[in-house]
């Protein structure tokens, strides 16, 4: 048979298992795991949205604001700025200790951008605060930090876990799977089949999962902020975290499915694969590189936000020692995919079908 | 005849060579060295004897610890080429969640090379043969156990296969599938295809098979054509049900032989059952009983069956 007649086989296999990863019942909570992110997101969008809308006719002139100064009265600060959306006044009371805390009051106002927390002690303006309804930088940085520490590392690892290893595992246990090793195809044909269907299914599934979360997140965002931002560099953004969440179902997926044929129980590969990918920046630069993080991080456009205060252990679990350019991630990623599913391969080959053994 | 080939590989036979398989500590098989040639064999044995790894092996779903195994040329390690040419109907329900009658029958053609155009009317043809046309397009998971039976063997026999290997074929099916089945396995053995069966309906395999292979604690105990394997077993007397009117007379005449060890009359007094030791002696006799004026009205074998070679040789029967 030829080699074009073989990829025909494993096509047709993976179509055929298609409709079994995409719609079966034990995997609906991948697709929890992959909008997650974008359910938390769009909560956000529609938050800002909502208090922007209900703000929309109270804005105040920023020249307005500004002309407020520390020191001012209420009555001052009213006939400077005008009414305040919300003003809130907190008695003087005597506490416990047999102190006196002062009357409080706290007016809020909105530029059109901000909200302005302007907070009065004893009938005289004391601080005066502003918040961005909505931080374009800080949205990135949170969507880079769900980006590295959930998506990839979590959403991605358990969800390609239960698509890739259900591929062969799940047909054992259904007991369904000699009808696949009775079909004239080589053994590893049918692993590439069913390989080329788990990574469709994780591919939709996460790759849409981030590009939808990306864009949910630039939804609400001001448009000039969004002019600056789009289509350069966010469209160069939004290719790089696809191509990171595409790769890491690459890396993934062959291994969830080499340990689909070499062990019976999942929680296993998970447990070692979490600690594996955890302790991985801390081993030497030549077993980092059989880490499916090490090359899809070297990927994702923003670094993920780290605190300064962080123990040192963790900031150096969060990132490479020295990461790869992405040509470098990308190829390196590839060959140790191929190294994982050669393994699959001879695995599957040497697998045998027993129910009974009558 | 057939076409061997160097190292005892033959392209018109299924060849297991000192073929071992133990399931751990558990043997499977033990040196299991046979040569199946084309027509129907039925695999005969009790429950755990090896019958399913004997034709799991064959089909390349487990592999030997020890020994190698050729179908038709073949490697069973191949499935690629010996898929090509085989089908198996095994005990269990093969097909994948969600699949119709159709899908099941279809898919393999579909990946043995087969047009869509040409794998549909296979498929159909197939499913017609077992009498599940009008089921073809409804889940698999929704058939009866006698469905689910039907459609494993339009699938195991749509490609028209060279080696059709049936574990417990017959189970479930109705009188008339049952008989039309039997047919088509009649049909593929004429034209020099193997058909193995295992069944565990002795009566059944002794109607259709043209040789038994008889297995019991992964050991093969005996193979070959029934009156043959018969031959071989001299530590029981052959029976024989000789129908003769003056049977009383017959009787004490062959009794005079020191080959027959045991007579029994029949009730009606027109017939006896008869044991003997020597089948060739015994002819000679009821020669000479004839020659004398007796009438013989006929003579048959009463254990050259597989229910007696099983008796003899793995005990029990049905």
């Amino acid at each position: 048979m030829s080699a074009a007649a073989r990829l025909r086989q494993a096509w047709m296999i993976a179509a055929m298992q298609l409709r079994r990863v995409f719609f079966a019942r034990r995997s609906l909570w991948v697709y929890v795991l992959a909008l997650f992110p974008t359910i938390a997101f769009l909560g956000h969008g529609i938050e800002v949205v909502l208090t922007r809308d209900s703000f929309s006719d109270q804005i105040t002139a920023p020249a307005a604001i500004a002309r407020v100064r520390e020191g001012d009265t209420p009555e001052q600060v009213l006939e400077r700025a005008g009414e305040p959306i919300t003003d809130r006044t907190t008695p003087a009371r005597t506490l416990r200790n047999g102190r006196e805390r002062p009357e409080r009051r706290r007016m809020m106002y909105f530029d059109g951008r901000s909200r302005w927390y302007l907070n009065f002690t004893s009938g005289e303006l004391t601080s005066k605060d502003s918040r961005l309804l909505i931080d374009f930088a800080d949205d990135r940085q949170v969507f880079a930090g769900i980006f590295q520490y959930f998506y990839l590392r979590l959403a991605i690892f358990f969800g390609c876990l239960g698509i890739f290893m259900n591929l062969f595992r799940g047909e054992m246990l259904d007991q369904t799977l000699h009808f696949w090793f009775l079909v004239p195809a080589r053994r590893d044909v049918l692993l590439l089949g069913k390989y080329l269907a788990g990574l469709i299914a994780s591919l939709v599934i996460f790759t849409a999962g981030a590009a939808l979360c990306f864009l949910v997140m630039l939804w609400p965002q001001e448009s000039a902020e969004l002019a600056t931002f789009w289509p350069d560099p966010g469209l160069s953004h939004l290719f790089w975290y696809c191509a990171a969440a595409a790769l890491a179902c690459v890396g993934y997926g062959s291994v969830f499915l080499a340990a689909g044929l070499l062990l019976r129980n999942p929680v296993i590969p998970a447990i070692v694969m979490l600690f594996w990918e955890g302790i991985n920046p801390l081993l030497p630069a030549a077993l980092q590189k059989l880490s499916v993080l090490y090359y899809v991080q070297a990927l994702t456009p923003v670094p993920a936000p780290m605190d300064s205060g962080a123990p040192l252990l963790i900031q150096l679990l969060m990132s490479p020692a020295a990461p790869p350019s992405p040509a470098g991630a990308v190829l390196g990623l590839l060959a140790l995919t191929a190294v994982v599913l050669w393994v699959a391969g001879y695995a599957v080959r040497r697998l045998e079908i027993n129910y009974s053994t009558d | 005849m057939s076409t061997e080939e160097p190292g005892g590989v033959s392209a018109e036979e299924i060849v297991f060579d000192g073929v071992s398989k133990f399931y751990g500590e558990v043997l499977g098989v033990n040196r299991v060295s046979l040569r199946i040639p084309p027509g129907i064999s039925s695999l005969v044995g009790p429950n755990g004897s090896g019958k399913t790894t004997l034709m799991n092996l064959m089909m390349g779903l487990i592999h030997p610890d020890r020994g190698t195994i050729t179908v038709r040329g073949l490697s069973s390690r191949d499935p690629e080429k010996l898929m090509q040419i085989s089908g198996y109907a095994t005990q269990y329900d093969a097909a994948p969640r969600g699949a119709t009658g159709f899908e099941f029958v279809n898919t393999g053609l579909l990946l043995g090379g087969r047009s869509k155009a040409e794998a549909e009317e296979l498929a159909w043809k197939a499913l017609e043969l077992v009498d599940l046309t009008d089921a073809g397009h409804r889940k698999i998971a929704a058939y009866s156990k006698g469905m689910r039976q039907r459609v494993r063997l339009a699938q195991a026999t749509a490609n028209d296969p060279d080696v059709l290997v049936l574990d417990e074929p017959l189970n479930g099916l109705d009188p008339l599938v049952r008989a039309e089945t039997i047919a088509v396995f009649q049909k593929l053995a004429a034209r020099g295809r193997h058909v193995v069966i295992s069944s565990h309906v002795l009566h059944e395999v002794d109607v259709i098979s043209d040789r038994v292979i008889l297995i019991a604690n992964g050991n093969i105990i005996a193979e070959g054509d029934v009156r043959g394997v018969r031959d071989e077993i001299h530590e029981h007397p052959r029976q024989y049900l000789v129908r003769c009117p003056d049977a009383s007379r017959v009787a004490s005449m062959l009794f005079e032989q020191d080959h027959i060890t045991q007579i029994q009359i029949h009730e009606d007094q027109l017939g006896l059952l008869v044991m003997t030791r020597n089948h060739m002696e015994f002819a000679r006799a009821l020669s000479r009983i004839s020659l004398a004026g007796h009438t013989v009205e006929s003579v048959m074998a009463a254990d050259e069956n597989v229910d007696a070679l099983y008796k003899y040789l793995i005990g029990g029967g049905e």
